[in-house]
């Protein structure tokens, strides 16, 4: 049956965050959008209360900015008032939630945020995202209020208290164009860190130039040749090499949606639910917000209906219908409907294709090599029963 | 692949579906109408004529009349038209065996089903067109059926009196093999008062953007979305007899292929009210041998979609 229920609910805490990074798309960031108890309350009332939205098994209370944990001390109560209501509610996500963060990092030493974690320190999943060397990293992390100054040094002084409590957690790299020759130089430094899992992505708006597809193309066969020269495949994990993408797709068997908007609610300072944050206005470039509802009247079921029932076939142009190596090519929902010719979610975005095709060429390579290194060393079984899980999440 | 223009003479011109005309009067510029009836030959598109409710001056007249069209006006100023939009007021004076188009309420006809009798002795075939979808609530399920089901016994008296009189909601889905939906963006668009092309005319009226102009040809972007085989909860849909009103649909939803709730719920109480029908018209006799409506479990399709 369809999976019409919930399976994150997003608070935007606030609209503010301490760094201005070059490829952010949040393109409305402010100070003044913050986020009041009362309406996070109000939010979290209705989801409880709400079988039709809260009828997954389990859910992640996500916290987003911005910087999230700038607001630290009302996301806090906000976790105390979600875990008296579901006590009390006597609900059946009670036991059954994790609190999510994606951070800079920046203030994860702080006493608030440590004495926030050791709270809630078995239902917390937080990543921090640190982009690779500190040159590459600094190319677009840079400060709001110094965008000469790059961040790296403030928060790679706190990876190894984060991999200290979150050994498993995985770092989230995002490529624009300037950033495509530093790739297997970062993602080595990742490791190096102790980060055993890199999530990376290219971004999904229109930014990519003539030749990008090479340049990523020689970069990633770079780094594959250093993954495997350095054996690091048996410990370490990289979304960029999947043996699972660059493969034809079924029309019928492979007809999902990628994107998880509609499953994937999220409130704002206003009191406003969007199907997910890229729908808010402070994400959107060209288009009008996409409302659905408010913690007031609630959510309008009807407007969900376009998210729950989007396939793959519907949404794409015939090329990505008949494309070849089309397993693994992601999109972003809300990327989707800010670059549609129309206000609708059905238009699939192809400003990745040659960036995704890039990656599928390297990526064959990679296991080719890897396969074939293995086969010699005899250790293909070995590494099939121990290989790293690749999660390879997009958002 | 287009097939229809309905040319809307004047934003007073009568109302006949899911959108209110305009207050005042704005009469379409006479060079507009000539460049719409030119494209329309050139297209091989059929058309229909929506009249306002006064006299035209004759040289109007005499371009429409230069290509074979339908009217639509209303049935208090023409009762010539082929098809009439009308009111209780009016119905004493259609003329029989007319085509007539009925707005009424939701719960209207919940609580007056009664009100439409007078009209099935009268008339070949009856439209009834619910303008207030949205207040439909799931707790209306019960007597939007019986009100169905009343209007059922009385069509069938009618056939017992050999009057095959059809009713859009309840008759249409006896004979239909397939989606009959009104398919505007894709079979049909429509020329304003202001000589430019929209999807419908309540996209018009809604302050949509005009779809191109009889000079430049019909330019829909995303034109895919309002095809059938791009609505993913219609496309596997048998309410047949269903609008799959793309206007309502973006009212609702946002989303010119995605229908609300509340349309797909009453499509699949006449289409189960079509079925109760079929049965008690076999119990008289034989009746479209081989047609069957078959049994389902849901009245929103959206319920049964799998990922």
């Amino acid at each position: 049956m369809l999976e019409k229920t919930v399976r994150t609910f997003t608070f935007i805490v606030t609209k503010d965050c301490q760094l201005a990074c070059k490829y952010c798309y949040l393109v409305g960031k402010n100070d003044k959008e913050r986020m009041s108890f009362n309406t996070a309350k109000a939010a979290i009332d209705y989801v409880l209360s709400d079988s039709y939205i809260s009828s997954s098994h389990g859910i992640d209370f996500s916290f987003i900015g911005g910087e999230p944990f700038l607001e630290i001390e009302l996301i806090d109560r906000i976790c105390d008032y979600i875990k008296s209501e579901l006590f009390w509610r006597n609900h059946h996500w009670f036991d059954n939630y994790v609190f999510s963060f994606s951070t800079n990092g920046i203030n994860y030493n702080s006493k608030e945020v440590q004495n926030f974690i050791k709270k809630n320190y078995t239902h917390l999943s937080i990543g921090i995202t640190i982009d690779g060397t500190k040159l590459k990293h600094d190319i677009n992390r840079v400060w709001k209020d110094n965008p000469n100054k790059g961040s790296y040094d403030d928060v790679v002084k706190n990876i190894p208290l984060w991999l200290s409590q979150y050994p498993d957690e995985a770092t989230k790299v995002t490529i624009s164009s300037a950033d495509l020759p530093y790739i297997t130089e970062s993602v080595l430094h990742l490791y190096s860190l102790g980060i055993h899992t890199v999530n990376i992505n290219v971004v999904f708006e229109d930014v990519w130039k003539d030749g990008d597809d090479n340049l990523f193309e020689n970069e990633l066969i770079k780094l594959a040749d250093a993954i495997i020269e350095g054996s690091y495949y048996m410990d370490y994990e990289c979304s960029l090499f999947s043996d699972g993408i660059g493969k034809p797709l079924d029309p019928v068997n492979d007809n999902g949606n990628w994107c998880g908007s509609g499953h994937m609610l999220s409130v704002d300072a206003a009191g406003n639910f969007y199907p997910c944050t890229r729908f808010a206005a402070y994400s959107l470039r060209e288009k009008k917000p996409v409302i659905i509802g408010n913690v007031r009247a609630g959510i309008d079921k009807n407007k969900l209906r376009p998210f729950l029932t989007l396939d793959r076939l519907t949404q794409s142009p015939q090329k990505c219908i008949n494309c070849e190596v089309a397993s693994g090519c992601a999109w972003c929902q809300g990327e989707n409907y800010d670059a549609a010719d129309t206000n609708t979610i059905y238009q699939r975005s192809t400003a990745i294709c040659k960036m995704h095709k890039a990656r599928v060429r390297a990526n064959n390579y990679y296991w080719n090599k890897l396969f074939r290194k293995l086969e010699l060393e005899g250790k293909r079984e070995e590494f099939e029963l121990n290989r790293p899980k690749n999660q390879n999440p997009i958002c | 692949m287009l097939k229809y223009l309905v040319i809307l003479l004047d934003d007073s011109a009568v109302s006949y579906c899911h959108y209110e005309s305009g207050k005042e009067r704005k009469l379409i510029s006479l060079e507009a109408l000539k460049s719409a009836i030119l494209f329309a030959m050139k297209e091989n598109l059929n058309v229909h004529i929506v009249w306002p409710d006064y006299e035209l001056p004759k040289d109007y007249k005499e371009i429409i009349n230069g290509i074979d069209h339908i009217n639509f006006a209303d049935a208090s100023f023409a009762h010539d038209a082929d098809i009439l939009v009308a009111n209780p007021l009016d119905w004493d004076n259609i003329p029989e065996k007319s085509v007539v188009v009925v707005k009424t309420g939701i719960r209207d006809f919940i609580e007056k089903p009664e009100v439409f009798l007078p009209l099935l002795k009268r008339v070949a075939r009856l439209n009834i067109l619910f303008e207030d979808i949205s207040v439909f609530k799931d707790e209306m399920v019960t007597g939007f059926s019986y009100a169905l089901d009343f209007l059922t016994d009385a069509i069938i008296e009618q056939y017992k009196k050999q009057n095959k009189v059809q009713v859009n909601i309840l008759t249409d889905r006896l004979i239909l093999d397939q989606m009959n939906n009104c398919n505007a963006g894709d079979e049909s668009v429509t020329l304003a008062p202001d000589g430019q092309f929209y999807v419908c005319p309540a996209f018009y009226f809604g302050g949509e953007k005009s779809v191109g102009n009889p000079n430049e040809g019909v330019h829909i972007k995303n034109s895919q979305l309002f095809r059938l085989d791009h609505a993913p909860i219609c496309r596997n849909c048998d309410a047949y007899q269903c609008n799959r009103c793309v206007w309502l649909n973006k009212q609702q939803t946002l989303e010119v292929n995605t229908p609300g709730h509340e349309q797909c719920v009453i499509c699949h109480l006449e289409r189960n009210a079509s079925k109760r029908m079929l049965d008690k018209i076999r119990e008289i006799g034989e009746f479209l041998p081989g047609k069957e409506i078959p049994d389902i479990d849901y009245l929103d399709p959206f319920e049964k979609i799998e990922k």
